[in-house]
């Protein structure tokens, strides 16, 4: 504990529009706590970033996501360069002030969006090649391209473009490819970047499941001197185990007075574990999307509150949950009740809105909690705690969770 | 029927603060306190809930951003499976920790406790059903299908959520106007259900609002006779027809001390002036929702702004549709000089792309600002009758703004539940 706060006067390090401070690290595990601040403000990390795909959170106004805790969310640079365009958000002046959002945004390169959604998405060393959902006509996503898309939108955090490939991908000779292509278009957006004075671009390790690839990657990358830094690709399907090893050897490659950001997950058990594997960042729709479908996130599991069992229970959301929706009205909250959001779920949007809200909530305040036990040096006991509420049965904990936590000296089982 | 005590009289209280403004016009200023609740000021309106939530708005931007006085609820939008045990919106509790709090509204909506709360046992406008009403029921539309509701459920749902005011059960056929042997029917029917199950209200702190039936004033003679008959026990007067009143009220001067609430659901502002002037102390408005929902952001006041001395005045739109490409790159706010949530916080090229985007938060933004925009229409409505300038202004917004609000280029949102279902008679035909 003394450590770790002496520790803080002195490990910091700044770059032109970001100054990484860490503030405490786990005794035991590679859990770090720290403060990135931006050009709009300082956030705690470990923490999670909500996804406002189209410069707005599925129907939360900017001062509910504010409400939430939230200073760094994201937005999608393939959506933003369709609706509103480049043309409007130079005239605007940027997306900040496109949504009235005073803090934080980050931005992804709109490579991955246009792979995963666009079917007929080809690369070349050039660039994404695709056809306009507009009109079909042929289209090219470079570097340069997206970085200018991403000075327009005027993101705190840029992310280059990268040659995505899913990680499963038998395919070595083309990982390889996509790796170095994604050193080498790294390279083309620094020099195409306007603004480094006042926005970040951070780099993506490639090089799916091959450890040995992703060093190497790593290398490269951190060779390059980015303010922060990603670990990419690890969205699509590989098994658990194979992201925390991916996860876990990229984190020992990273130069500890850097943000280190792991693209794309969001269910709670990885957010934790990823923690303890020493990654501070991460980022994910799933929390605000499976809110349209009903779904509270919660310490005991995910709740479907369009069962019937839910119809007349006048309880909140979650126990003791602090977010706007659960908290009574005399506390300043909605006071809403899972028997409002079963009657009203799939058919009035505000059902909708207040699970975000609250679904939001969860993901920040887990992160908080996690920084909090880090700082008192007692994130051990957090991850157990937070395993023993999600599965009664110990023989239920998830074995990639078992074994990538044992890596990092906390054994689940036997304590 | 019980006496008059001192214990069944209604807690709400109507005073009218200045009556008969202008020469022979019924226009009135007055005030509806409820005890626990927000005293409204009136002329004024009540927002329309879907489900119990004013579409698009969650409780704490009702709170912190709506400037609505009370909200209208439809107990054909509680119900679950079986209408006929209305406590089916509030069952017996199964979360131990949580055991059900005291009944009110307030817990089905979860609206601030402060907004009063009109329940009526439709909605407004209601889905026409496929069956007739009977002697003994109306045909609702609820989630599951058209069902039925009697007058006894109708009460013992009162008795359950208590909310401030009440619509008794009335016999309203899908088209207007009926024939003169429908007419009658409707009278009777609403007569006895009204005497044999709603008189007196079933919880004191519920006031009722006796419906006046569409239908000429003959022939729903003996029905009006009844409401005479228990003074303490009507409250307010709901009217569907509004045009009525004026002839009600020579016919019936006893009726005149009673709050009027308009259940015509008009449509544009300049409706709402022509009831003001018949003597209407408030709306129920569903046009409010209509006009978000098609992207408009109303731009009216009143009184209007005086045209600059010395120019031609063009009649001005009721309001801009958002989604037309002008407004792309523009950072004003919604509508000039609107201090609403949404105009000081945002600008309209953002309510363009979210409307273009199909975001939701778009129509939250429209919905806080027209409510905003509706609430000042009233609040100036209301110092144009104390400072004796109403006659004027009306007569100046007739003119200056054009009859419509333009129509809205940009896509509504998804239909969901109750909006999914237009006429009622195709689907689940049977099941009431
Ligand atoms: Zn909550
Ligand atoms: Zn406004």
């Amino acid at each position: 504990m003394w450590a770790a706060k002496r520790m803080a006067s002195t490990m910091s390090a700044s770059s032109a529009a970001l100054t990484f401070e860490l503030v405490a690290k786990c005794s035991t595990t590679r859990a770090r706590a720290s403060i990135m601040t931006l050009p709009h403000g300082p956030v705690n990390l470990p923490m999670f970033m909500p996804v406002a795909t189209q410069a707005s959170l599925k129907g939360l106004t900017p001062e509910q996501l504010e409400s939430t805790g939230c200073r760094l969310c994201l937005n999608n640079t393939y959506h933003l360069g369709l609706k509103p365009g480049q043309d409007v958000l130079d005239a605007v002046g940027g997306a900040h002030k496109l949504q009235g959002w005073n803090h934080n945004l980050l931005t992804d390169s709109g490579g991955f969006q246009m792979v995963s959604l666009l079917t007929l998405a080809t690369i070349t060393e050039e660039g994404v090649r695709f056809l306009s959902p507009h009109d079909g006509t042929p289209m090219l996503l470079t570097p340069e391209h997206s970085i200018s898309l991403q000075n327009s939108i005027g993101s705190d955090i840029m992310m280059q473009l990268d040659d995505v490939l899913v990680t499963t991908s038998p395919d070595k000779v083309r990982m390889r490819e996509a790796m170095e292509r994604s050193v080498r278009w790294l390279d083309r957006c620094i020099a195409a970047h306007k603004h480094p004075d006042r926005q970040n671009l951070f780099c993506i390790i490639q090089g799916g499941l091959d450890l040995d690839m992703r060093r190497k990657c790593c290398e490269a990358m951190v060779a390059r001197d980015t303010p922060g830094i990603a670990i990419g690709g690890l969205s699509g399907g590989e098994a658990k185990d194979d992201f925390c090893k991916v996860v876990g050897a990229c984190t020992q490659l990273l130069p500890e007075l850097k943000p280190r950001y792991v693209m794309g997950i969001g269910y709670p058990e990885d957010l934790v574990v990823s923690v303890a594997l020493g990654a501070d960042m991460f980022d994910c729709v799933w929390p605000t999307r499976t809110a349209r479908f009903g779904n509270a996130v919660t310490k005991h599991g995910v709740l479907n509150l369009k069962r019937e069992m839910f119809a007349a229970d006048y309880g909140p959301i979650e126990d003791g949950c602090g977010c706007l929706c659960c908290r009574p009205a005399a506390e300043g909250g909605m006071g809403i009740t899972r028997a409002f959001v079963h009657h009203n779920a799939a058919k009035e949007t505000a059902a909708a809105h207040v699970l975000t809200l609250h679904n939001v909530w969860y993901q920040l305040q887990l992160m908080r909690d996690a920084r909090e036990a880090i700082i008192a040096d007692e994130f051990p006991a957090f991850v157990r705690a937070f395993f023993g509420n999600l599965y009664p049965e110990r023989q239920d904990y998830p074995s990639w969770a078992v074994d990538a936590l044992r890596t990092v000296g906390i054994d689940l089982i036997e304590d | 029927m019980s006496n008059d005590t001192q214990d069944d009289t209604p807690t709400m209280k109507f005073e009218v603060l200045k009556a008969a403004i202008t020469d022979g016009s019924a226009l009135r200023l007055g005030r509806l306190a409820f005890s626990g609740r927000r005293t409204i000021d009136t002329p004024n309106y009540f927002a329309v809930t879907s489900r119990g939530a004013i579409p698009h708005i969650t409780p704490d931007n009702v709170n912190n951003h709506l400037h609505t006085s009370g909200v209208y609820m439809a107990l054909e939008d509680c119900n679950r499976r079986t209408p006929a045990t209305p406590p089916s919106i509030l069952p017996p509790p199964r979360h131990l920790h949580h055991p059900v709090p005291p009944p009110s509204p307030h817990l089905f909506h979860r609206h601030p406790p402060s907004l009063p709360t009109i329940l009526a046992a439709r909605r407004l406008p209601a889905v026409a059903a496929p069956k007739g009403n009977t002697n003994t029921s109306i045909s609702i539309f609820t989630s599951t299908g058209f069902q039925t509701l009697t007058p006894a459920a109708y009460t013992s749902a009162l008795a359950t959520l208590r909310p401030d005011i009440a619509i008794p059960l009335s016999d309203l056929p899908p088209t207007l106007p009926p024939s003169a042997k429908r007419a009658l029917r409707m009278s009777e029917r609403t007569d006895t259900w009204l005497s044999d199950f709603h008189l007196p209200s079933p919880v004191p702190s519920t006031s009722l609002f006796a419906p006046i039936l569409p239908v000429p004033l003959p022939l729903q003679r003996e029905y009006l006779h009844t409401l005479l008959l228990h003074p303490t026990h009507i409250s307010g007067l709901a009217l569907y027809s509004p045009s009525l009143l004026p002839s009600l009220l020579a016919l019936h001067p006893t009726l005149a001390p009673l709050p009027r609430l308009d259940l015509s659901a008009p449509s544009t502002p300049h409706a709402i002036l022509r009831l003001l002037s018949l003597g209407v102390d408030a709306f129920v408005l569903p046009f409010i929702n209509a006009v978000s929902d098609a992207g408009v952001a109303m731009t009216f006041s009143f009184p209007p702004p005086s045209p600059p001395t010395g120019t031609q005045q063009q009649q001005q739109p009721l309001g801009i549709d958002l989604h037309a490409p002008s407004h792309r790159t523009s950072l004003a706010p919604l509508a000039e000089g609107c201090t609403c949530y949404a105009c000081a916080s945002h600008h309209r090229a953002y309510a363009h792309h979210l409307l273009s985007a199909r975001e939701m938060l778009g129509w939250t933004l429209l919905q806080i600002h027209n409510h905003a925009v509706v609430a000042r229409f009233f609040a100036g409505v209301r110092e144009a009758l104390g400072h004796g300038t109403f006659a004027e202004g009306a007569r100046r917004f007739e003119e200056g703004y054009e009859a419509e609000f333009p129509a809205g280029t940009g896509e509504r949102p998804r239909a969901r539940g109750y909006q999914t279902k237009s006429e009622g008679g195709r689907r689940r035909r049977g099941r009431g």
